[in-house]
């Protein structure tokens, strides 16, 4: 075996990384990039076979956004939701369902499945690749509507550059950057603070939707060059975030104040150890650890303090071996361990962290039997101690019809494991009626204590189908065609379904003698969602480009539709008199919208004058089951459909300063209760420095 | 095409009504119709406690007579006069615990006019407050739902109160609305309309004189 292996690294001809070249940014519409998310190894964009979106840091500089949430809003299919902090879904998948990585490491601290995307400054980024369609045959739980992968720029020389911005709500961000390397030893640092005072837009209440927060963050990279073949890096980030809370609650003429405060620590440190054996052979190990901390002080009415703490440890050792077999295979074998706890004033005890422990491997193959043709084939195991495991296959190919048509088509499997509240919460709610939540891994034994004490009015049958939970499961196809007759122009159609099974849902399992209620967590949903994507890019002249796009959603819920076509959902005609409701009623999954596109013009001349227009809509989704059916129809509540319309201007000048304004939300649209993350109409100033370079990149 | 069915229709009934009349003598069954009873007042809204935060009221259960189609004066509570009594959200039954008489009642998912007959295993409950009640009350419980953003409270469509009367007859009713008019308030609606307008019951219900538990 072993002399088979030195064959192929020493004797195989042709070296297959040479078709992997880095290429720099052009004017080029669709800049031949190179994509590491779709396949976890250096691609051209153009080689890949599943539907990838490259947002690179000139488009982030130049629409002034400062927070992942602010560049993910404005693209095509993507929406942000406003629970537990800002959210992404993704192809109609709700957060918990996109993996968020930084440099291919997942960050941790979701709140009810949410991860707060406000959390991540962009003042280093690079580019984010969005990869689209389940990608656990790479990456394992969370990804199963998509990956996001935001890379840090790792360019060995930035002169020092630095930031301040000022907007509406005294808004502040101020970033400096620099990285200084020699022949072996690269570093790079990122500071970054930023604060707001909030805003409140609820007119009566004065409490602000988004509370006054200072967050400071720091990125830091190491790399040491051992040897050309051998490399070791090291990356350090830190957030730190401190947020006011000031509610104000106003009740029959009587305004009762509470404050408290919330922090937020936050850190990641990555260490990687590259080594390559030859030019068809590499290897990298990989150790991750990364630590949430979010607690939460609050004094509450009556003078008591109330505390909620949530704390998750992740821990993660990998190893990823790139192989070229030949001219025409290459293949990714790697697997790891990943040991994580989280520690919750919602479990049990808070003092106690519960753990969970995964090990798995993937293999990905890649055969590319002439240059027309691209298949790629792959599957992951994930073995876990709390729940059951899971299998992740994946297929996908590309076929390049000819120069400026291509086809693309990936089916794969994608899961999401439970989380550690759906195993661990013991949760009673003594304002409201005193009902409680219990996790899986207890449900059963503090249920049965409970029931032991005399304390169970009634148990349902599901209580006695509680078990071990297992993965939610989607499976999910792309499919998608693009066309490019030349550099001007731009045009891709994609198609795309998922199937979700097992989902995870609270049910009620019992009552206790009082009635109030028990719930605990099911395998029990099916879902789906479909649609379309459209985008089209033009270049008009040399400086002044415009791109649209437009999404078509249908999202489902399976057992719902059966209850519906078997007649025993009910909703009321005109006269307020039940009658059944008909399939053409039914809206779907909620905060999901039928339609959503944007058209955005975009102006930049060589004198380094640039500007730009974005108009994005999104049309009406259903918020709240208000005639209390269980499903989401025409008869609920929506959220109306709007336009946001965003501006800003720029200049950067040769000797390194740079200045920009804008406007985010020139329409003023509000809607206080549906959209608390967007504020009224807000302006910016932007100025910026940067040491001037002899030779311009 | 109503307008010439309409003829055909009442020649149908009629000649139906000969048929029956001419197999069974001593009954003719007339139809038993639906009644919509509009802005019933159940212990309205008087203000709010200042410290709870919570509505006040006088307290009182509005009684109701399905048979007569009337309010019953509350003098007449411990009677066997009154079929329903409303309060809030709460809607009792004449039996168990609220009442001397032969009430009782069960929520039968499905529409209205699907309840044609009551089938003989169906289990009539009666009230054992504060235990349980025989029209369950709580949100998505029994009849409505409270939606905690809104504050608003809408009748559940397809639920069909069926209930045995303080003399043993039977009923069924729908509730329609919960708000004074008949019309549920806009989301919007402010603080003070939604409370001082609520409580205020439209429901349809038919009753059968004949003891029968046919409609």
């Amino acid at each position: 075996m072993k002399l088979r292996l030195l064959y192929f690294l020493f004797f195989t001809p042709i070296c297959l990384f040479s078709q992997v070249t880095f290429v720099k940014d052009t004017i080029q519409l669709q800049g031949d990039s190179v994509v590491v998310t779709a396949t976890r190894s250096e691609r051209k964009l153009s080689n890949v076979t599943v539907p990838v979106t490259i947002i690179n840091s000139k488009s982030i500089q130049q629409i002034g956004a400062l927070r992942l949430t602010d560049i993910l809003k404005e693209q095509p299919g993507l929406t942000m939701t406003s629970g537990f902090g800002a959210g992404v879904q993704l192809q109609g998948l709700n957060p918990d369902y996109t993996i968020i990585l930084i440099n291919g490491e997942p960050l941790v601290g979701r709140t009810a499945g949410v991860l707060d995307l406000n959390r991540i400054a962009l003042g280093n980024i690079k580019k984010i690749e969005i990869v689209k369609g389940p990608s656990s045959s790479l990456y394992g739980s969370e990804a199963m509507a998509g990956v996001i992968n935001i890379i840090t720029d790792g360019t060995t020389k930035i002169p020092l550059q630095a930031s301040i911005r000022y907007g509406t709500y005294k808004t502040i961000d101020a970033g400096v950057n620099q990285a200084v390397s020699s022949k072996s030893i690269f570093y790079q640092g990122y500071y970054n603070y930023y604060s707001t005072d909030g805003y409140s837009i609820r007119p009566s209440s004065a409490s602000r939707v988004t509370t006054p927060i200072h967050r400071f963050a720091s990125n830091q990279q190491f790399k040491y060059n051992l040897s050309s073949s051998t490399n070791i890096q090291v990356g350090v980030r830190f957030t730190n975030e401190q947020i006011k809370n000031d509610i104000s609650v106003t009740n029959g003429g009587t305004t009762i104040h509470s404050n408290g405060e919330e922090k937020n620590t936050d850190y990641n440190i990555s260490s990687t150890l590259n080594h390559r054996f030859s030019n068809f052979l590499k290897t990298s190990f990989r150790s991750y650890v990364t630590q949430y901390n979010s607690t939460q002080n609050l004094l509450t009415i009556s003078g008591a303090p109330y505390i909620d703490v949530l704390d998750h440890l992740f821990n993660r050792i990998e190893n990823q071996t790139d192989w070229i077999v030949n001219k025409k295979l290459t293949a990714i074998i790697g697997g790891g361990t990943v040991m994580e706890g989280v520690k919750s004033s919602r479990y049990d005890s808070e003092k106690v962290r519960k753990t969970n422990a995964n090990q798995y491997a993937f293999s990905q193959w890649e055969w590319m039997p002439n240059t027309k043709f691209i298949f790629i084939g792959g599957v992951r195991f994930d073995h876990n101690q709390t729940y059951a495991s899971a299998w992740s296959p994946k297929v996908s190919m590309l076929y390049k019809i000819n120069k400026q048509h291509k086809v693309r088509l990936s089916i794969g499997e994608g899961f999401k494991a439970p989380d550690f509240r759906q195993l661990y919460l013991d949760f009673t709610n003594a304002a409201a009626g005193a009902y409680s939540v219990f996790g899986t891994a207890q449900a059963q034994k503090v249920i049965g204590q409970l029931n032991t004490l005399g304390q169970i009015g009634t148990l349902y049958n599901n209580y006695y189908q509680l078990k071990a939970l297992q993965p939610e499961y989607a499976t999910g196809a792309n499919l998608s065609w693009e066309f490019e007759p030349n550099a001007k122009n731009f045009l891709s159609v994609q198609l795309f379904r998922n199937d979700i099974r097992n989902l995870i849902e609270v049910q009620q399992v019992g009552a206790y003698i009082t009635g109030a209620q028990i719930y605990s967590y099911l395998n029990i949903g099916r879902a789906f969602t479909t649609g379309l994507e459209i985008e089209a890019k033009r270049q008009i002249s040399n400086t002044f480009s415009i791109s649209a796009a437009y999404q078509y959603l249908e999202t489902g819920d399976k057992d719902q539709i059966a209850q519906i076509k078997s007649g025993i959902v009910y909703t009321r005609d005109a006269n307020g008199l039940s009658r059944r409701l008909n399939l053409s009623e039914y809206v779907g999954l909620p905060n999901n919208s039928k339609h959503k596109a944007q058209l955005k013009f975009n102006y930049s001349n060589q004198n380094g004058l640039f500007g730009n227009l974005r108009a994005l809509y999104r049309s009406k989704w259903a918020v709240n089951n208000t005639n209390g059916n269980e499903v989401y129809d025409n008869g609920d509540s929506f959220a109306k459909g709007y336009i946001a319309l965003h501006f800003a201007l720029g200049k950067d000048y040769v000797n390194g300063f740079g200045l920009q304004v804008g406007c985010d939300n020139i329409l003023n649209y509000i809607d206080a209760i549906h959209l608390p993350n967007l504020p009224g109409r807000t302006f910016f100033t932007t100025l910026k420095y940067q040491i001037p370079q002899k030779h311009k990149l | 095409m109503r307008q010439i069915l309409k003829p055909f229709l009442l020649l149908f009934t009629l000649s139906s009504i000969l048929i029956s009349c001419t197999k069974d003598e001593t009954t003719i069954e007339l139809p038993v119709t639906a009644i919509t009873v509009s802005n019933l007042p159940a212990d309205t809204v008087l203000g709010i406690n200042p410290t709870t935060g919570m509505p006040t009221s006088a307290g009182k259960y509005t009684f109701f007579s399905l048979e007569r189609n009337e309010v019953v004066s509350n003098t007449d509570s411990a009677s066997t006069k009154w079929d329903l009594a409303f309060a809030s959200t709460k809607i009792l039954i004449n039996g168990g615990t609220s009442g001397t008489a032969m009430g009782g009642a069960f929520i039968y998912t499905g529409l209205f006019d699907d309840v044609k007959t009551i089938s003989n295993d169906s289990v009539f409950k009666t009230d054992n407050a504060p235990a349980s009640y025989a029209i369950t009350y709580g949100s998505g419980k029994g009849w409505y739902v409270y939606d905690q953003l809104t504050s608003l409270i809408t009748p559940l469509a397809g639920r069909v109160l069926v209930i045995r009367t303080a003399s043993g007859k039977y009923a069924k009713l729908e509730v329609i609305n919960y708000y004074k008019g008949g019309v549920t308030l806009p989301i919007t609606a402010s603080d003070s309309d939604k409370l001082s307008k609520q409580r205020y019951y439209t429901f349809r219900y038919t009753y059968q004189p004949n003891g029968s538990k046919s409609f």
